[in-house]
């Protein structure tokens, strides 16, 4: 169709080609996500949905896009997945809502998370991750939502995060993070129900 | 062989789910209800029937923790029209960080006891209601407080002076009430504090300096002097 077409008319054969090579170029959200699939296991296939030859992940249940088909929210708690997260899920800049909590991901939270900077609500609670919490999330200037606790977290709390200024909720309980909390910006707000179950937690004074 | 089924079984049952949900932030809203006057039928969507996990989170004026469990972090019954006492019963919403009771008709005494009651409020506001009686010491001991309003109510008395010692405090409103007094000292730089339209306070920013007390060795020297 395309050759016999490009005989005809230039103009219609260059828009038939460029469409072509759109199509099979990709979306970058919708191979980020698929790279997340790539590394769970889903017993209960509720990632059946993620087609990678769509154009967009828009249509892929348990994904939310906004009206220029960017992806707003990830809606993935409570599924039973295990495996690892992935950098990729960094590309996502629109993101808002990114609620992965009750599953059995294990490994890191990956530094790139930093890069959502339209994040608001943040749900990795629930799960056996490893590792410390990234500085990165500092940079997350609309949070108002960090849920880590149940996990397996170590380390110190970044003291970036005390400069997130929209913060409403905060739970890193049950966890094994250590050192000091915060006191000071948004953590003044916070207090020891925030932090409990850290053996190695030291509580402020007041 | 049937010891270890039963034990199989032991541990499938202890397996299910982390997390846990109290009975006592439950108690505590089915309490919260049923100490208090709701002319308005606010709290309707307050219901005990239904147990599953987070039921309580649904409730209008409440959020919780985490969307699945009942653990309440905030509490806003902010212009429901309420009647009766301040509810004693939110002692059992033991991981509550905010309580917002303000525009009602609430009335009595803040309870002198609060701080056992509210161990970790950070946003307590109490303001426009008919709270009598004085403002109670024990807030004092609430250390994570960041915004205290308590303005537009009927306490009488002095602002205790320990209030000074609220590491954390931002905000402190008594305006439109009957206190009296000299103020806390607090470091203003950090508290925004308001006193305006009360009986008689003293001491501090956009107040009169307080009077100096009348001492025996004073009225000597003046009667001394006078003679």
């Amino acid at each position: 169709m395309v050759t016999s077409t490009c005989k005809g008319s230039f103009l219609v054969c260059a828009i038939l080609v460029l469409d072509l090579v759109l199509k099979v170029s990709g979306n970058a959200e919708g191979d980020a996500l698929n790279a997340l699939k790539s590394n769970l296991q889903d017993p209960n296939n509720v990632l059946q949905s993620w087609d990678a030859t769509l154009v967009n992940p828009c249509t892929w249940f348990h994904v939310t896009c906004n009206s220029d088909n960017s992806v707003t929210r990830l809606d993935l708690g409570n599924a039973d997945l295990s495996g690892t997260l992935v950098p990729n899920l960094g590309n996502l800049p629109n993101l808002q809502y990114l609620e992965l909590f009750n599953n059995n991901i294990s490994g890191k939270i990956p530094d790139e998370l930093g890069n959502l900077k339209n994040l608001v609500s943040l749900d990795l609670y629930l799960n056996v991750l490893t590792g410390p919490i990234p500085a990165t999330l500092g940079k997350l200037s609309y949070l108002r939502v960090l849920r880590l606790n149940n996990n397996a977290l170590s380390g110190g709390i970044p003291m970036s995060l005390t400069g997130i200024n929209s913060l409403q909720v905060l739970d890193l309980s049950n966890n094994q993070l250590k050192g000091t909390v915060p006191v000071n910006g948004s953590f003044s707000m916070f207090t020891p129900i925030s932090f409990q179950n850290n053996p190695g937690l030291i509580q402020p004074k007041m | 062989m049937v010891l270890s089924i039963v034990f199989g079984f032991l541990v499938l049952i202890s397996s299910f789910g982390t997390a846990y949900g109290t009975d006592t932030d439950i108690f505590c809203l089915k309490s919260i209800k049923g100490s208090l006057e709701d002319p308005y039928n606010y709290l309707q969507s307050w219901t005990f029937n239904d147990k599953t996990e987070g039921f309580i989170c649904k409730f209008i004026g409440v959020e919780c923790w985490h969307p699945d469990e009942n653990r309440v972090l905030n509490l806003n019954l902010s212009n429901m029209g309420l009647k009766g006492q301040f509810p004693r019963a939110i002692r059992n919403c033991s991981s509550l960080t905010g309580l917002d009771l303000s525009i009602n008709k609430l009335s009595g005494t803040i309870p002198a006891d609060i701080s056992s009651l509210l161990t970790y409020v950070v946003t307590l506001d109490l303001s426009s209601n008919e709270f009598s009686g004085t403002i109670p010491k024990s807030l004092a001991n609430c250390t994570y407080l960041n915004i205290l309003k308590l303005d537009s109510n009927r306490l009488t008395g002095q602002i205790p002076g320990q209030f000074a010692s609220l590491g954390r405090l931002k905000t402190f409103n008594v305006t439109n009430n009957l206190l009296s007094g000299r103020v806390p000292n607090f470091n203003y730089t950090k508290v925004r504090a308001s006193y305006g339209n009360n009986r008689g306070l003293c001491g501090g920013p956009n107040l009169r300096p307080c009077q100096a007390q009348p001492s025996k060795s004073n009225t000597a020297v003046i009667a001394g002097a006078a003679g």
